[in-house]
């Protein structure tokens, strides 16, 4: 079995590796010191289970998993992290093991038992989305930041930085500091994790930041645009004009 | 308890207080041709009786706290005019009693006949001083809730101070614990050495930690200490990642400034700074000493990817404020968040333990 070892810090990376020592059937084929490392490394050696630090410089364990995902890789996860262990208990009902750390030997070997029998059967259920386990450690705290990866480019989005999303099939157009960025995500799933006080749904189509907004103008009768700090305009349908309405009243 | 039967000194200065009452009564019934005698073994017990019977007014007037819309305040008033006209009328009927009594005693014969014509003096007089009892019960109530008001204020005030610094020593970060703890577990195998370093290093940190939340002013080198004993820890888990550079003038060591007010700089420096960045950085903390302020001044690298911060985070928030709070307009703070570097500056006036 091919693991990984993901931890910005090289003495949590030296735990793992020591608690492996006894399994010789488990590999280390790399350690990766952040996201970045760990995505290159995951193309080059097709790990078959990671052992996932949470809070890490640039891309987070979540975003990394996320990352991987958007590349049809699922490997088993193992997370080891001190994040707060309320946050992970949502994670046990997803049948995903954590390990806080410290943590002693007999833990350690239960998670790779649970892992082993991962891999070496398909699970009858498929693993949740990592978007999914983020919101769950998130608990209920919106979204601060999106990653796209274009190919070998990967492209983190701070949210303050997106102007609006846009739908498209599939996909999700996000519109950030002039350019356009694709991803593959359902607007509706975006919109579920994002901060309703900052993004508003102003039509089908469309999310706002609504910081970027000026003004709402009537151009007939049914038809409604949003004007941009840029100058841009974007529709607003019936529901959203009342959505936007609604905030503002509250305000 | 009735706030005049607390103490004997309490009680005695209001029986003193009808004493010129008393002497009022015997000299208005001097004046209608009575004589010594029979002036004083009158009003004397019959003041001591009113001053015992109005006594209870106290307890009537808690029962009824005084209203506040005009409506409630006149109803009152009419109970109160109700009670005052049969207080006067029972005080009355007290003196004529008395009068009767008296008879018993040699040259007080006439007494009944002369209060039987003094009754309307008498009642009118019971009246007023029932309403002024009223008054003074009313006023010692409202004092005793202004003193306690204030008592209340004053607790409410250490708790929120305690608490406060309760959420301080709180902060001691369990992510910063556990990942030491956790550094400290690789090290048990790898480096026994540098382990037991690592145990002494974060006891010592504790220690002082725990001591500093006791106490509200501390020597700037306490904090020091503690920020170093801290940093040290960080060092063994960040490795190189993590570079120091402390230029520290002797001189303001000994400056007083609230407890724990260091501290959190230092850790944000390494949360948001440090260990949001893949190769690390250095570390900035200098504390000079300038016209008699201390400048201190905490500086770290910041991911310039990283949306800059928006006003600032509750711990900063929480530092300017006890900053603040502790010099007035004599300390300033100073939050800039650049492109790529994060510098916050705390300046405040040198004082030292006399």
């Amino acid at each position: 079995m091919r693991a990984l070892i993901i931890d910005d810090e090289d003495l949590a990376r030296a735990v793992v590796r020591q608690h492996l020592e006894p399994h010789p059937d488990v590999t280390v084929a790399a350690e990766c010191a952040n996201g970045f490392e760990a995505l290159k490394a995951a193309a080059q050696h097709q790990p078959d289970l990671i052992f996932l630090d949470i809070q890490m410089p640039k891309l987070d364990g979540f975003e990394v998993l996320e990352l991987l995902e958007a590349e049809g890789k699922r490997p088993a996860v193992i997370f080891v992290t001190a994040y707060d262990q309320h946050a992970l208990r949502a994670f046990e009902a997803h049948a995903v093991d954590y390990l806080l750390k410290p943590f002693s030997k007999e833990r350690f070997d239960a998670a790779l038992a649970k892992a082993r029998l991962l891999v070496a059967a398909q699970p009858a259920a498929p693993p949740p989305p990592a978007a999914e386990l983020a919101a769950a450690a998130r608990q209920g705290r919106p979204l601060e930041r999106v990653v796209v990866k274009d190919g070998p480019k990967v492209t983190v989005i701070h949210l303050d930085r997106l102007d609006w999303v846009q739908a498209q099939d599939d996909y999700i157009l996000l519109r950030t500091e002039g350019r356009n960025i694709l991803k593959q995500q359902t607007l509706a799933s975006l919109e579920t994790q994002l901060d309703p006080a900052r993004f508003i749904r102003i039509h089908r189509s469309y999310i706002l930041n609504l910081d970027r907004l000026v003004r709402v103008e009537q151009d007939t009768k049914e038809h409604r645009d949003a004007v941009l700090r840029d100058g841009a305009r974007l529709p607003v349908s019936r529901a959203g004009y009342q959505r936007l309405r609604e905030l503002w009243e509250d305000a | 308890m009735h706030p005049l039967l607390v103490s004997r000194a309490r009680l005695g200065t209001y029986l003193l207080g009808w004493v010129p009452i008393a002497l009022l009564l015997a000299g208005i019934a001097r004046s209608q041709g009575w004589n010594w005698l029979e002036a004083t073994s009158l009003a004397l017990p019959l003041c001591l009786l009113g001053a015992l019977l109005f006594l209870g007014t106290w307890y009537l007037c808690r029962a009824m706290p005084l209203q506040n819309t005009a409506d409630e305040l006149a109803t009152q008033a009419a109970a109160w005019g109700t009670a005052a006209l049969l207080m006067g009328g029972l005080w009355a009927g007290l003196a004529w009693l008395l009068a009767r009594m008296l008879t018993w005693l040699p040259g007080l014969g006439a007494l009944p006949q002369r209060v039987k014509l003094a009754l309307p003096v008498i009642t009118g007089l019971g009246i007023l001083l029932y309403l002024a009892s009223v008054a003074l019960s009313y006023l010692m109530l409202a004092q005793a809730r202004a003193l306690e008001a204030e008592r209340k204020g004053a607790e409410l005030q250490l708790l929120a101070q305690e608490s406060e610094l309760k959420a301080l020593r709180a902060q001691l970060n369990p992510h910063f614990l556990f990942n030491s703890l956790n550094s400290l577990s690789a090290l048990t195998a790898v480096d026994p050495v540098r382990a037991r370093e690592m145990c002494v290093l974060l006891s010592e940190f504790l220690r002082r930690s725990l001591g500093l939340g006791e106490r509200r002013l501390v020597a700037l080198r306490e904090e020091l200490d503690l920020a170093r004993a801290y940093l040290a820890i960080e060092q063994i888990r960040f490795g190189t990642r993590l570079r120091l550079d402390l230029k520290v003038e002797p001189a303001t060591e000994p400056a007083l400034l609230p407890t724990l007010l260091l501290q959190p700089l230092v850790e944000n420096a390494i949360k948001h700074g440090i260990a949001a960045l893949p190769d690390g950085g250095t570390l900035v903390l200098t504390s000079e000493l300038v016209e008699g302020h201390v400048i201190l001044r905490v500086e770290n690298p910041r991911d310039p990817d990283a949306p800059t911060p928006q006003g600032l985070g509750l711990g900063l928030r929480q530092v300017r404020q006890r900053l603040l709070g502790r010099f007035g307009s004599r300390a300033r703070f100073e939050a800039t968040s650049l492109e790529e570097v994060h510098r916050v500056t705390l300046v405040f006036p040198l004082e030292t333990e006399p």
